[in-house]
């Protein structure tokens, strides 16, 4: 079927067209290859130069263990802080550590957001660990990580 | 002792052999995750789509209460109970029949059945009647009596070259049994009839449930019945009185 | 370039100056990661996906995102947002093509 071949697919290499994201992550000036093809540890390295992401219980990761399907996969992260302009989240990064590109989504926030909180939903190629990196306003990252089982068959 | 055999072959032939074990079946937090993408449903921009195609093809509720002959208020109260027999047509029809009718009638081409026009539209006529409770009367008269019996007889009757029919793998012995990571569905729990029209994930599409009577068909390696025919009408009257009396929560989300 | 459609949606839908709501995103947008055969004519299908998505409170830009062909066909995205002054809120995006598309809707906190 369609979605078989389309998973078949996220394992070949291709040469995808370059993509300049529109905004750049500061570290990221000696990028290996192309944006599309970070592993998640380059990415991790590019995004949090040499401090690394301390796992953190601040961040609440909610995808679920076992994904009905693997096109639509709900992910939520939601960071204890308290957004104020002196403390507040300023990058949620989700990664899909084993698709061809393992980013999915990098979302910049501001105090007016209120609440550190991104949902969405993304597509998994196969079973693997989805992680978040988090920056904070003052320069530190923290991150977490699921393992999601994607199911692929099902009747229909 | 036959329907055990005939659901271990459909098993096999879905090429997996699944336990029933906790391993695959949803815990509450996940069934929870997915119940919240509800609330940001792809399906709702193509409902809008379908709301803009009722009011240029249709001319919009009050034109479809005059062709349905029922008050424009009584309207949504009136589409809950569909499919109805429509004297107009001389038929039990579906929303879509009715809709085709009455673009036809207004001197334009009526979308197919199977279009996505029609699947927006009907979609968003349905939706008028959202948190109504369903209210179809398989009883009203000779024809949805018919029907009604005649649904039953397909959903029972044992097709293709496997003999299998709708209750191999949706009668009371197997509800909850997993058949390839899914659950096979209790209609009247899952209120089937009242969360279709949905938006099926693995298609990216908004389907309606004749149109995933034919997906389950093929799968079951069953000819596929056509959309709108007096089986499928049948088998949808069937279907949707297992969901009297709940609500209409349109467009479901479904895999 | 055909305009893509897009819904924005708050929850709850009454709220006051000072709540913090939910805004639900979504559009239709194949999200083609570039990988993907055609069948029928056995080529890969182009890459064509939003790779941006920027929303601007009463001209304030109060989140931006870059967003990459792994999100699901027909993307749906949420974030957070404390309620201030009435006026409107604005979502602009953009995909790898160039197109930018834009969806608005007004904000009406009462009280």
């Amino acid at each position: 079927m369609q979605r078989r071949e389309f998973f078949k697919k996220l394992g070949f290499v291709a040469a995808a067209a370059a993509v300049v994201p529109s905004v750049s992550f500061a570290a990221e000036a000696a990028a290996p290859k192309g944006p599309n093809e970070f592993s998640f540890e380059e990415a991790l390295k590019a995004i949090t130069g040499s401090k690394g992401a301390a796992a953190s219980d601040k961040i609440k990761l909610k995808v679920p263990e076992i994904a009905e399907n693997g096109a639509v996969v709900p992910v939520t992260v939601e960071v204890d802080s308290p957004m104020s302009a002196e403390d507040y989240v300023k990058t949620i990064h989700i990664f899909a550590t084993k698709n061809n590109n393992t980013r999915c989504i990098a979302a910049h926030l501001t105090p007016a957001n209120g609440k550190a909180m991104l949902s969405t939903r993304i597509k998994l190629g196969t079973t693997q660990d989805v992680a978040t990196v988090v920056e904070l306003s003052n320069g530190t990252f923290l991150m977490a990580k699921q393992n999601v089982k994607v199911t692929i068959g099902g009747c229909g | 002792m036959r329907l055990a055999l005939k659901t271990a072959i459909l098993l096999a032939l879905c090429g997996s052999l699944a336990m029933a074990s906790e391993q695959f079946s949803m815990s509450d937090e996940d069934r929870a995750m997915y119940e919240e993408m509800l609330e940001n449903n792809p399906a709702e921009i193509m409902i809008e789509s379908g709301g803009e195609l009722f009011e240029e093809y249709c001319g919009g509720n009050a034109e479809l209460a005059k062709f349905l002959g029922v008050k424009e208020d009584a309207l949504t109260e009136y589409l809950a109970g569909f499919p109805r027999y429509i004297e107009s047509l001389g038929m039990v029809a579906g929303i879509d029949q009715v809709l085709q009718a009455l673009m036809h009638q207004r001197g334009h081409k009526p979308f197919a059945l199977k279009s996505s026009e029609m699947f927006e539209i009907s979609s968003y006529v349905k939706s008028l009647a959202n948190d109504v409770a369903i209210n179809i009367d398989v009883k009203a008269n000779k024809h949805m009596k018919e029907a009604y019996a005649f649904g039953k007889e397909v959903f029972e009757a044992k097709r293709g070259k496997r003999g299998l029919s709708c209750l191999s793998c949706h009668s009371k012995e197997v509800i909850g049994s997993i058949l390839r990571t899914q659950p096979l569905p209790d209609f009247r729990a899952n209120n089937t009839a009242g969360t279709w029209p949905a938006y099926r994930m693995t298609k990216s599409e908004l389907t309606t449930l004749q149109k995933r009577f034919q997906g389950c068909m093929q799968n079951a390696l069953l000819e596929v019945l056509p959309l709108g025919s007096k089986e499928m009408n049948a088998l949808e009257v069937y279907i949707t009185e297992r969901s009297n009396g709940l609500p209409i929560a349109i467009p479901g989300l479904k895999r | 370039m055909s305009k893509v459609k897009s819904l924005v949606k708050i929850k709850p839908k009454t709220y006051k100056s000072g709540d913090i709501v939910k805004v639900d995103f979504v559009a239709m947008h194949p999200m083609e990661t570039g990988m993907r055969k055609d069948k029928t004519t056995n080529r890969f299908v182009p890459a064509d996906y939003i790779n941006s998505v920027k929303f601007i409170y009463n001209n304030e830009t109060i989140t931006t995102m870059n967003v990459w062909e792994s999100l699901s066909t027909n993307p749906a995205i949420s974030i957070s947002m404390k309620i201030a002054d009435a006026g409107d809120l604005k979502v602009v995006f953009t995909d790898n093509g160039g197109s930018v598309n834009e969806k608005s809707i007004k904000i009406t906190p009462k009280g």
